[in-house]
Parts: structure tokens; sequence; C-alpha cells
């Protein structure tokens, strides 16, 4: 047999079992080139305004914090709805657990109520008119697409376009994760492309397989190439050359 | 379907090479070693336990009576110190542009990460037996990580893997290290995402162009193994 006809015969029976990736491999990178990932990842849907601290809003200070609270660890004081507050995190008896204090009278803040994490989302969001749909705590089994390290957190979903959500921490008010329709959409594209069904990472032994597979299709593919694009065109052209001479 | 033919022949001549490119650095992908990749080979986290004595800490509002634009202090350890971290200009994620300042937690006055507390910093980082061969101050764009957006401070060790090591000139956070394994692997990934400006993006004009035309060439492709399906010709 010929290259070309072998080329030909592996090439067409090699797509039929890989074709479909080659599919899904194409849409699926298509999608998360096009989008742009800062988008994505729901950038855009945040303000990040300078929300400078006041001297006069701290009237706890840290060495107050310390007798309160001995173990406290990674002290960071900030600006949360216009007042100065602490967030820290401490070794209690068995669990690590988060804070929330007021830095003005040093009044425990967290867990932080369903309201507070409203407002606190609503300032967070680009268009502060926005009305919400829907909230709800989440303490366990966090949804595939929050990490559970997070928990427990407040999911505060938006009445907007692409059904934004905004995950807000019930332990330090913090903003840990947001979410919309097409990122929700470009984890699935990214499972897809890298064929996690099985395995969940880039290095399963699925994807090797089939782009090993897939890889020799294209090759016998190249190879046609050679065969129908550029052999032919020379045939032809001397096939030509031949017939003006004569 | 003489049409579907025609395209695929076509539109293969002109992905035919960027497939390969992608098939490979594909495969590349799913072989590596994804430690190495990291460039994380003598990453160790910083010590970070400094006993901190409460009733030495300098005032916090002593502090924002001095200091400008002040949107979050923390208290942070470098190099087994207190220091107070203070934001200027606050960003989504550290990466992006950030402005920071240091303080002694003790005595408020300001540190400035000079090149001397670089190389201990990116020490503190590193568990190899080599010493540090050199450091620069580096603005960005900085090829190692072409995504950050603050002035570095890149600390070179002379170890076999070529370390390097860069930490944020304002505020001392490691914003990682790189060597030779993980040079090696971003090569590849420039190549997968086209990311011939290596600006560390795959949203480029040229890779939306190939993916599009791409997409045709395979859903033809598809077609055509569905025709001869339908046909019969997969026999034997």
């Amino acid at each position: 047999m010929s290259w070309h006809r072998i080329s030909r015969k592996y090439h067409k029976w090699l797509m039929l079992f890989v074709g479909l990736q080659f599919v899904i491999w194409s849409i699926s990178g298509a999608y998360m080139v096009i989008f742009d990932i800062d988008y994505i990842h729901g950038d855009s849907l945040v303000v990040e305004q300078q929300k400078s601290l006041q001297k006069e809003q701290v009237q706890y200070s840290i060495a107050e914090l310390y007798r309160d609270y001995p173990y406290a660890e990674n002290i960071e004081l900030v600006n949360l709805l216009g007042q100065a507050v602490y967030r820290f995190s401490s070794d209690n008896e068995q669990s690590k657990t988060k804070y929330l204090l007021s830095a003005d009278d040093g009044k425990l803040l967290s867990p932080i109520t369903e309201r507070y994490a409203v407002q606190i989302a609503k300032s967070l969001y680009e268009n502060p008119k926005v009305d919400i749909s829907r909230v709800s705590l989440i303490s366990d089994e966090p949804p595939f697409e929050l990490s559970a390290r997070h928990l427990p957190v407040w999911r505060v979903d938006f009445d907007y376009f692409a059904s934004p959500s905004f995950y807000i921490s019930v332990q330090t008010g913090q903003l840990v994760t947001k979410r919309h329709t097409y990122w929700r959409l470009f984890d699935w594209m990214f499972s897809f492309h890298v064929m996690d069904y099985v395995e969940e990472d880039a290095s399963n032994k699925l994807l090797l397989v089939v782009s090993s597979l897939a890889l020799i299709a294209s090759l016998f593919g190249t190879a046609l190439i050679y065969f129908r694009v550029f052999k032919s065109n020379n045939t032809r052209s001397r096939k030509q050359k031949v017939r003006k001479s004569v | 379907m003489k049409l579907v033919k025609l395209m695929h022949k076509w539109l293969s001549v002109l992905v035919a090479l960027q497939l390969l490119i992608w098939l490979g650095s594909g495969l590349f992908f799913n072989l590596m070693d994804h430690n190495k990749a990291r460039g994380n080979e003598y990453r160790i986290k910083a010590e970070q336990v400094t006993q901190v004595e409460p009733s030495r800490l300098f005032e916090l509002n002593s502090l924002l009576a001095q200091q400008q634009r002040v949107n979050s202090i923390k208290l942070v350890s470098l190099l087994s110190k207190p220091y107070y971290l203070l934001n200027h200009e606050q960003a989504l994620y550290p990466h992006f542009y950030n402005e920071h300042s240091l303080f002694n937690a003790y005595t408020g006055e300001q540190q400035v990460i000079d090149k001397a507390m670089a190389k201990a910093l990116a020490s503190s980082t590193y568990k190899g037996k080599a010493a540090v061969k050199s450091a620069t101050k580096a603005s960005p764009p900085i090829a190692d990580f072409p995504k950050e957006q603050n002035t570095v401070w890149q600390v070179n060790f002379a170890d076999e893997l070529n370390t390097s090591v860069y930490i944020d000139a304002s505020s001392g956070r490691v914003v990682g290290h790189s060597n030779t394994h993980k040079r090696f692997a971003d090569f590849f990934f420039m190549l997968h995402f086209m990311d011939y400006g290596t600006v560390g993006s795959f949203n480029n004009w040229q890779i939306i162009f190939f993916a599009l035309l791409t997409l045709v060439f395979c859903l033809t492709g598809a077609f055509w193994v569905i025709e001869l399906l339908g046909r019969g010709r997969y026999k034997r």
C-alpha cells in the first residue's frame, strides 16, 4: 500500500474514535479564548472603592484585642461599610476560627447576619441599585463552584444578567469568591477540554490516550495535505507544462 | 458535501501546524511533572511564628494620624519581626497594582525593603543550599511572572536550576519562585496559548482567529466521518 493510501486509511479510522473529542476541544477552546478571562472571573462585577481609615475610628486598640483574644493571629484592620473593623484568626479549643470585631468598641460582629452580608455584597457590586434575588447560608456541602475552606458563607444572588452570585464569608465579611453563568460555563468547558470526566486534572490517563491517538491521526492528516495539496498541484502543473510545450 | 470536503482540505493547510503544536504541547502538559512546572523545587514557607509582645505594639491610631490614605493595616511578620503593612491603593488581587508601605510594629518607623532585606526575605523562602548570586529591582512586565503588576525584587540563587525568587518591593509578599523547569513549562504554555508577546494571557486575536478556523475545520471533519458512516465506508 502506498503512503498516500495508508495515511487515508488511518486518518479515517482514527478520526472515527477521536473525532468527537476534536470537536469538543475546538468548541471548548474557542469558548475559553473568546471570552476575556477577567470578565469570566467576574472582576468587572466588583467595584474596588478606596475606603480610607481615619484615626477617630479606632478606639479599641490592638493591645486590647490581644488582651481579649490572646491567641489572635493575622490581625488586619480594614474599613467595612464605613466602620473600622479588625479581622483575625484564632486557634481556640479545637478549630481555627476567624473573627470580625468592631474597632470602635471591640464588639464581636461575627458570625455576620444576613442583613449585614447583603449590605456588604451590595456595597461591592458594580451597580448599587441592583436587586437581590436570593440569599442563602451555606454551612456544609458546598456547591461545585465553592471551595470547602471558605465555609460557612452567605451566598448572595443578584437579579441581573448572567445571574451573578457573591459568596460572603460568615466569619470575616469578606468576598471570598464570585460566580456568574459564563464562569460556571467556563469551568465546564475546561473540564471537557482536559477530559477530566473520571480523574480531575490535566494529567489523567484518558487524556493521555486520546491526545496520543489524536496526534497520530493528525500526523496522517498532515501527510494527506502533502499528497492532496502539494503533490497533486505539482503533478498538475507538470502536466500543464507538458501540454503547453506540446 | 463537496463544499464540506473542499473546506476541510483547505482549512487543514491553514491550521495544520498550529493544530500539531496544540496537540504536542497538550500532550506535554499531560505528561509533565506538575510540581516541577510550578518552579517550587526549593520553596519553603517562610517561618511566620513571631511572638508579638502586645504591650510594645505601636498604636494604630497614631500611625493613622501620620499616614495618608490608608485602606488597611495588617500586622505581618517578616524575618521574625512584626511589621504593620499599610495599603494605600487597593486592588482586587495582590498581583494587580497595589501600593503598600511597611512600618516597624514596635517603633512605628518606616521600613523600606532594600536589597539586603529583599535577599533575606527571598532566602527565608528558599531551602536550597546555594547562595544568593544577585538581586535587582525590576518593574513589570516581569518575564517569569507576566501577570504581576507590581515592582519586585528579583533575587537569583547560584543553584543548578537557576532559581529566581520574586519579592513584592513594597509589601514583601512572595510573588513566587521560578527556575529552569518552570521556564521550560512556560515555553509550552506560551505555544499552547499562542501568547507570543508573553503577556500571560490566552485572549489574543491570533488564537481567537485560529480557534474559529479550527472549530470549522473540526466540524467539517466530523460531517465527513458521519457521511462515511452513512455510506457504509467503515467496514472490515
